[in-house]
């Protein structure tokens, strides 16, 4: 029992502290309602406003902002553990290059809303494949090759991404820019992104003990038992579409996913078992009070959610790591 | 069993005056709700019960026309940088247009929402209208659509008096001016947006249509894109008769005083340089009648250069 127990205790509390950050956001906005109002909006009472306010734009909008820091935080630990490299984080191998090449193409051609959202998940799609087929190559699947591929092909996506915005009308420059910082205001609909998190965790919790196996190094895994190739493939596929799940809801929001995962290893220790269901938790929850301060700060202008998660996480992070041993 | 009878006579007698209340409703409301209708931009066709008394412009131009079409007092929300008329600086902002603050929007309550086509991010307008927010997207290419969208404003918020009077000074301005320039000597025109980068407009931008109806010449008038960016050697080239430009404030020369280093520009040496208060000719408003007006003084001063050269 010790060691179920070593789980669910860090799990139930990074849950209620989700919880408490998910019920401060849909409490608070540059609208000032009182807990009752949100209470009675949420159960379907109250004034129409408040119910609009709370229902259709306060929590669709929270239940996003988790959903996509989840995606993020389990993507970029699967990276980590893929590539063996502290440095990987969700985009690493040029997926929210695709992805923004893909977005920024249809904001280009002067189309919104859910195509902007659908040519982003085509570019992010592309890039893994892309990616996956070159490193593939004539030689041996390494993930070092797959790393090297990755960051040159993102450096390609770079200067398309350059090109595209030095084109651009000038009146479109703005929304793509929001676009590229990332911004929870572009989610439609949190479901699909919510779901597709759950689905994530029961998928790699069973694997969780061959991941921590794969951690210590292929040789090892496979000396243990491990089939390492159709593992790493899955690492790499299930990550990637995490990754272009959360870009499609919210545009490229950097930071959660290289920095919630070492956030937790620093805290917890390295057990995959314990540290991917942590990061889809505590990603959800740094982004959703990252978002609520976006709103919130200075408003009524919005800032980009990108900015607050790197303020917030960056001296969090520091702290963790200079107490580290 | 009586009482299970009595109980049906009473809802049947409900049910009948439920019918008849909706038959009379469906009756008279064409007659009750006069309606008024107009077609955006976009193509939609935006119809309200009645004309709005709470209105949000979300842009500056916006709000300029909104309060154009005579319903000033009406406007309840506006965005950052709406700064005229000096009234709208004291309606409450919802935000930049670049990202709006739905919640703070919402919470003012209008009855009409006046969006910007290419200014506002589409997937919030589109949030706003699937609420049931009447949105009226704007996006004025032409002086004819200046007056238009003048009046399409004014008959939706009920002001059509002012709002055509308006509409129609704006036109015969614009007409005036038309035809006292239509034969004046050509003066080739380089008109600089923005300096760094340096952009200029093409003929399809209203402001290119504004040095083509002063009879100037946009040297950058050909290229494809409305808002070019383009090399100070492409201007050197091109050795524009006039140089006229705004800048980063209503008096702020600093961006011609580049153009004076090339003593060899023919407008550097006739002494065509002239600042444009950006507010009077970036925002598609009666506004441009006057920048217009300037624009076509300046060019005459341009072309008594170039006789007595």
């Amino acid at each position: 029992m010790p060691l179920s127990r070593s789980l669910t205790l860090p799990l139930l509390t990074l849950a209620l502290v989700g919880l408490l950050a998910m019920v401060l956001s849909v409490g608070v906005g540059s609208v000032a309602l009182s807990p009752v109002q949100v209470g009675a909006a949420l159960l379907g009472e109250g004034s129409n406003l408040h119910q609009t306010l709370v229902l259709e734009l306060r929590l669709p909008r929270t239940l996003a902002a988790f959903a996509t820091g989840g995606l993020l935080a389990v993507a970029g630990a699967l990276m980590q553990v893929l590539l063996r490299n502290p440095l990987a984080d969700p985009y690493v191998l040029g997926l929210s290059g695709g992805a923004a090449v893909g977005a920024l193409l249809a904001m280009l051609a002067g189309l919104g809303g859910v195509i902007v959202s659908g040519s982003a998940f085509a570019g992010a799609l592309l890039a893994t494949l892309m990616v996956f087929g070159l490193a593939h190559g004539t030689g041996s699947w390494t993930p070092s090759r797959l790393l090297l591929t990755g960051v040159v092909v993102a450096a390609g996506w770079g200067a398309v991404i350059t090109l595209i915005l030095a084109i651009s009308p000038t009146q479109r420059l703005p929304g793509m820019l929001y676009w590229l910082m990332g911004d929870v205001s572009y989610a439609r609909t949190p479901w699909p992104a919510l779901i597709l998190l759950v689905l994530a965790c029961l998928l790699v919790l069973p694997l969780g003990r061959s991941l921590n196996v794969l951690a210590r190094g292929p040789m090892q895994a496979a000396a243990l038992g491990v089939s390492v190739r159709p593992l790493e493939w899955l690492i790499y596929v299930l990550a990637s579409l995490l990754t272009a799940a959360a870009v499609t809801t919210a545009g490229s929001i950097g930071f959660v996913g290289l920095v919630v995962p070492h956030m937790l290893r620093l805290m917890l220790g390295n057990d995959q078992r314990l540290i991917l269901p942590a990061c889809a938790l505590a990603g959800g929850t740094l982004l959703v009070l990252a978002d609520t301060l976006a709103r919130v700060v200075i408003a009524p202008e919005q800032l980009p959610v990108g900015v607050i998660t790197a303020l917030l996480g960056v001296p969090t992070f520091l702290y963790l790591l200079y107490r580290s041993r | 069993m009586p009482g299970s009878g009595e109980c049906d006579i009473t809802m049947l007698r409900r049910l009948q005056t439920l019918a008849a209340t909706l038959v009379v409703g469906l009756v008279t409301a064409p007659l009750v709700h006069a309606g008024v209708c107009a077609t955006d931009a976009t193509g939609r066709e935006v119809c309200l019960d009645q004309p709005a008394t709470r209105i949000a412009a979300l842009s500056p131009g916006a709000t300029e026309l909104v309060w154009a079409a005579g319903a000033g007092e009406q406007v309840v929300a506006v965005v950052s940088f709406s700064d005229y008329p000096p009234g709208a600086t004291e309606v409450t902002s919802v935000g930049s247009h670049t990202r709006l603050d739905l919640e703070k929007l919402l919470s003012l309550e209008p009855d009409l929402v006046i969006g910007w086509v290419t200014g506002n991010p589409p997937e919030q307008l589109e949030t706003l209208w699937e609420l049931g927010l009447p949105v009226f997207s704007i996006e004025p290419r032409n002086f004819e659509a200046v007056s238009t969208t003048i009046e399409q404003l004014a008959t939706l918020a009920g002001t059509e008096e002012a709002g055509f009077a308006e509409a129609e000074r704006f036109r015969q301005g614009i007409a005036e001016l038309t035809s006292e320039y239509r034969d004046a000597e050509p003066v080739s025109v380089f008109y600089q947006v923005w300096d760094e980068p340096l952009m200029t407009v093409n003929d399809d931008h209203l402001i290119g249509k504004m040095v083509t109806l002063c009879g100037g010449v946009n040297v950058f008038g050909d290229l494809d894109r409305l808002v070019p960016r383009i090399s100070a050697e492409a201007v050197i080239a091109a050795d524009p008769e006039a140089i006229l430009a705004g800048g980063m404030g209503e008096e702020n020369r600093q961006w011609l005083t580049r153009w004076e280093s090339f003593p060899g520009l023919t407008a550097s040496k006739r002494g065509n340089l002239f600042f444009i208060p950006p507010s009077l000719v970036q925002r598609p408003t009666p506004r441009m009648l006057e920048g217009s007006r300037l624009f076509c003084d300046k060019l005459d001063i341009a072309r008594t250069r170039s006789e007595d050269r």
